[in-house]
């Protein structure tokens, strides 16, 4: 299908709008998308522009045998759906693959981490994973500054943790 | 009842309306786009309920499936839903309160979204609707969370406050003296976005604009409203400049007087036709040259629209009818 707007170019992004009291749906090439302002995404929700999605992950590397294998335990989304898609299978998702996502958010949402309101009722299994991931880096940080006794408290209080989560 | 768009607004002249919307997910739940129409249902159980006990009696509840297909676009129209949310109604529930300044779409792109608006530029206000409905479901329902990420959405660029606000500005005037693009392209090195409310392009019907945020992670909502709020305020300085600029011109003068004899007397109006005559005229009832109130004019931009005439008239018209009852309702209105 050829983009509506210029008739030149293959149309990659799909849009549903209200035209004249009837539901419709445009078909842009990226180029007049992102002339027209679509490029820009979400400028407000449920805008859900297909297609672009996914090119917050070109970073993504073809994951490997036994990542291809790794699924969400909450959803069952593997990575590549993800990447493919454009969209998390479900809020554990961001868990289980958050070190491969890393690149992409950061990409997206710079070194940010979230300030602002707060859940009233933050998950503790949530909350124990940050957790771990905090502890996880500064165990990589001991470890390189070869401080073993430090790395060794680190590691067995990761594993108390990581017991207390499976 | 009163809508919240017949009613007036801080800085009305220019700023039609704010919005604030919060994406939210119930925790348990795979996303939206992986759930079964029973689950979709299921999570709009979990919510109604939730408001049935907390907030009873204040929201109507609608099976985007059980409504006509001109009902489901008027909401669109109004901006209550998403084209999105029209086009695929299976599993999809649609609460509101009677004013429609509170709304909830149930599984959307995300479970639950918390839609507050109000007239003109109040953003704060409206935060503050939506933030009040967001705490009370967060205790009953429970929404996903993470202290680093901040509210886990399917899509993961709107993490974070997961918030997005906007501003629905007119700027007639700085659209005929060509100064949009200029001022999109600087308001998008600041960090919001600037785009046509109805159409797209150079050419949005009634110069209509919507000017929202677009970062979530890193800034808290008070930090990001407070942005948007001075930079609309600066916009609409400047939109006021512009319209003081083009009274002095007669060209202008001729084409305010011709678009007031469109509304006043044609006999078939085409939304776009209105909405481009009606968005000149404005510029002339905000400088005191017409006695036809503000607040009724910004409520035509809504009741004027194509779906929102069928379903006042109860049957799908024709276009040729439905042009022909909008140039009557329209010659009321500058009678």
């Amino acid at each position: 299908m050829l983009c509506q707007n210029c008739g030149k170019n293959e149309a990659t992004t799909h849009i549903k709008r209200i035209v004249d009291g009837e539901s419709a749906e445009l078909h842009l090439c990226s180029s007049c998308a992102q002339h027209l302002g679509y490029s820009v995404l979400f400028s407000g929700f449920g805008s859900n522009i297909g297609g672009l999605l996914s090119r917050f992950f070109p970073e993504a590397v073809l994951p490997s045998a036994a990542e291809e294998s790794e699924r969400c335990p909450g959803c069952g989304a593997s990575f590549d759906e993800i990447v493919r898609t454009g969209m998390m299978g479900c809020a554990e998702c961001y868990d289980v693959f958050y070190d491969r996502l890393k690149p992409s958010l950061s990409r997206i949402h710079g070194r940010a981490t979230h300030i602002g309101k707060t859940g009233t009722s933050v998950d503790d299994r949530t909350e124990r994973r940050a957790e771990i991931r905090a502890l996880e880096a500064d165990l990589k940080t001991a470890v390189a500054a070869e401080e073993f006794e430090q790395a060794a408290v680190l590691r067995d209080r990761l594993r108390d943790l990581k017991g207390e989560t499976t | 009842m009163t809508k919240w768009y017949q009613l007036s607004g801080k800085e009305n002249d220019v700023a039609i309306s704010s919005r604030v919307a919060l994406a939210r997910n119930v925790r348990g739940h795979a996303f939206s786009a992986r759930l079964a129409p029973e689950e979709k249902e299921q999570i709009a159980e979990e919510v109604r309920e939730a408001i049935e006990k907390e907030l009873p009696g204040k929201f109507l509840v609608t099976r985007m499936q059980d409504l006509s297909r001109d009902a489901a676009i008027s909401l669109a129209e109004r901006s209550l839903v998403s084209p999105e949310f029209v086009s695929f109604a299976e599993g999809r529930t649609f609460l509101m309160t009677p004013d429609e300044s509170l709304s909830l779409m149930i599984c959307e792109e995300d479970h639950v979204k918390i839609q507050a608006i109000l007239p003109g530029l109040e953003l704060e206000k409206t935060y503050e609707l939506s933030d009040r409905l967001d705490t009370i479901l967060d205790d009953a329902v429970g929404f996903s969370f993470d202290p680093k990420l901040g509210y886990l959405t399917q899509c993961p660029t709107n993490i974070g406050t997961a918030m997005r606000a906007s501003v629905l500005l007119q700027l007639p005037a700085l659209r005929i003296l060509d100064r949009v693009r200029h001022l999109s392209n600087t308001v998008s090195r600041l960090g919001l976005i600037l785009t046509g409310a109805y159409g797209e392009g150079d050419s949005p019907a009634g110069s209509l604009y919507i000017l929202t945020n677009q970062v979530t992670l890193g800034i808290s909502e008070e930090a990001a409203l407070q942005n948007l709020s001075s930079l609309a305020l600066s916009i609409l300085e400047q939109e006021r400049d512009a319209r003081k600029e083009l009274m002095e011109n007669l060209s202008f003068q001729d084409m305010l007087w011709r678009s007031y004899g469109t509304l006043k007397t044609a006999r078939v109006l085409s939304f776009r036709e209105f909405m481009e005559a009606l968005s000149v005229v404005k510029i002339g009832i905000a400088a005191g040259d017409f006695d036809v109130p503000l607040n009724a004019v910004n409520e035509s931009i809504f009741s004027m629209q194509p779906a929102t005439l069928n379903t006042e008239a109860g049957t799908t018209l024709s276009r040729q009818e439905r042009d022909a009852l909008r140039a009557e309702k329209v010659r009321e209105l500058f009678s």
